[in-house]
């Protein structure tokens, strides 16, 4: 099993407090941090940060299927940044999409984990995402095939990296409780990888 | 040595029972846990912290910054920092202000001062004298200058003792400079070239180290 080329680019934005350039494969995102800013009145919460994401498409508006992905990456974000140590604050994770070709949420993830580093706000652990997919013929592979009938079945799995235990899980499809379990623990497997580039990555920086 | 999120700091030290846990440190339980990438200092005997080279500022109690105005009401200013919030300034916080001699200053203006509160759950508050009621350094920038902004890592670079930079630049021609702990920074020279040659140093420091930096300061003219 080929593993996933990863490359990132820290730093490229001058306005955001945070930025990343990241492809996974062929999928390529934007990311950016602001935080902690000032929230709006009505989202403000007393005892901690309010963590907003906001996904904009390859192009036109936000549909369904970005909103559902902005859900996603609020809260993984909100599970790893320290938020009761910003209260009445807002934290804005900004994706933007610039290349899919399968795996666009976990690559969004990572991409926000690695702008979150490199803004330097507070953070319980650093997490990572993977996704894999099951072909027609029942084998399990990171990249998925050219076409996309012939994914069976796709799994998200996202990481933390103190416990390495599971933060999120999203499915895609038809499996076995078997081909999933094998897909949880492949994808394990990978997430150590992703923190090491994570580290390689903020060290060159 | 570089740390990451979730890292457990090894061998913490204490004296007497108590850490001192700077910024980037959080105790988590009875482990000290890294919360932000960078560099881990250790100061003997009982000090540490992570540095990293941000760009948000978040007030802290005692820093000196550079602050715009951005309302007025009544005695009371809110002056932009950088932070999550604005600052609030009494107008009777200046050497020598009273309720009818208020100093002169409109939405816009620059203003050097030091915060005496900054606590999270409240809003900062910002003085323009010291405990003596005596202005110091600090008070209205003058309109003449020129304000950038600049990373944090920067501004702790700049406010080390015995950094050279500044007296580098300052062999060139003589120039008058206001270092935020906010990273805006204020600078005022004789001629608007004099400025602007310090404003192009400041931008090659923010990019490479110290030696470069002279390198750059001794082809100015």
């Amino acid at each position: 099993m080929s593993k996933l080329k990863s490359s990132c680019k820290l730093g490229i934005l001058s306005r955001p407090d945070g930025s990343v350039l990241f492809s996974q494969d062929e999928t390529t995102v934007v990311a950016g941090v602001y935080g902690p800013v000032e929230s709006k009145a009505n989202k403000a919460l007393v005892e901690k940060a309010c963590v907003e994401a906001h996904f904009r498409p390859k192009s036109g508006l936000p549909g369904v299927k970005d909103r559902l992905n902005e859900s996603i990456i609020r809260n993984v974000c909100e599970a790893a940044i320290a938020t009761a140590m910003y209260p009445r604050t807002s934290v804005v994770v900004v994706i933007q999409e610039m290349q899919n070709n399968g795996q666009l949420i976990s690559c969004a993830l990572n991409a926000a984990c690695l702008a979150l580093l490199d803004s330097g706000i507070d953070m319980k652990c650093m997490f990572a995402a993977v996704t894999c997919f099951i072909h027609k013929d029942e084998s399990l592979v990171f990249t998925p095939p050219i076409n996309e009938d012939q994914v069976k079945a796709m799994f998200m799995f996202v990481f933390d990296s103190v416990e390495k235990s599971i933060i999120a899980s999203h499915t895609d499809g038809s499996f076995s409780v078997e081909q999933y379990k094998d897909a949880l623990s492949l994808c394990k497997e990978e997430c150590a990888n992703m923190f090491d580039f994570f580290k390689k990555s903020l060290t060159i920086k | 040595m570089l740390v990451f999120p979730g890292d457990v700091v090894k061998d913490v030290k204490s004296v007497k029972g108590v850490t001192v846990l700077g910024p980037g440190v959080a105790p988590d339980g009875s482990t000290v846990r890294v919360t932000r990438a960078g560099r881990l200092h250790a100061k003997p005997p009982n000090t540490y912290w992570v540095e990293h080279d941000q760009k948000r500022y978040v007030p802290k109690r005692g820093d000196l910054v550079v602050g715009i105005v951005v309302k007025k009401s009544g005695d009371l200013l809110k002056i932009d920092i950088g932070g999550s919030e604005p600052a609030s300034l009494s107008m009777l916080a200046f050497e020598g202000a009273t309720k009818k001699q208020k100093p002169d200053l409109q939405v816009g203006d620059l203003v050097y001062g030091r915060l005496l509160n900054a606590h999270k759950e409240m809003e900062p508050e910002l003085v323009c004298v010291d405990s003596y009621f005596k202005a110091g350094k600090l008070g209205p920038l003058s309109n003449e200058g020129f304000l950038v902004t600049v990373s944090l890592g920067l501004v702790w670079r700049l406010l080390e003792a015995e950094n050279p930079i500044l007296e580098a630049v300052g062999k060139a021609a003589p120039f008058e400079i206001a270092v935020g702990m906010n990273g805006r920074v204020w600078v005022n020279g004789r001629s608007v070239k004099d400025v602007l040659n310090v404003v192009r140093c400041l931008e090659v420091a923010e990019r490479h180290d110290d030696r470069t930096v002279l390198d750059f300061c001794k082809q100015l003219k």
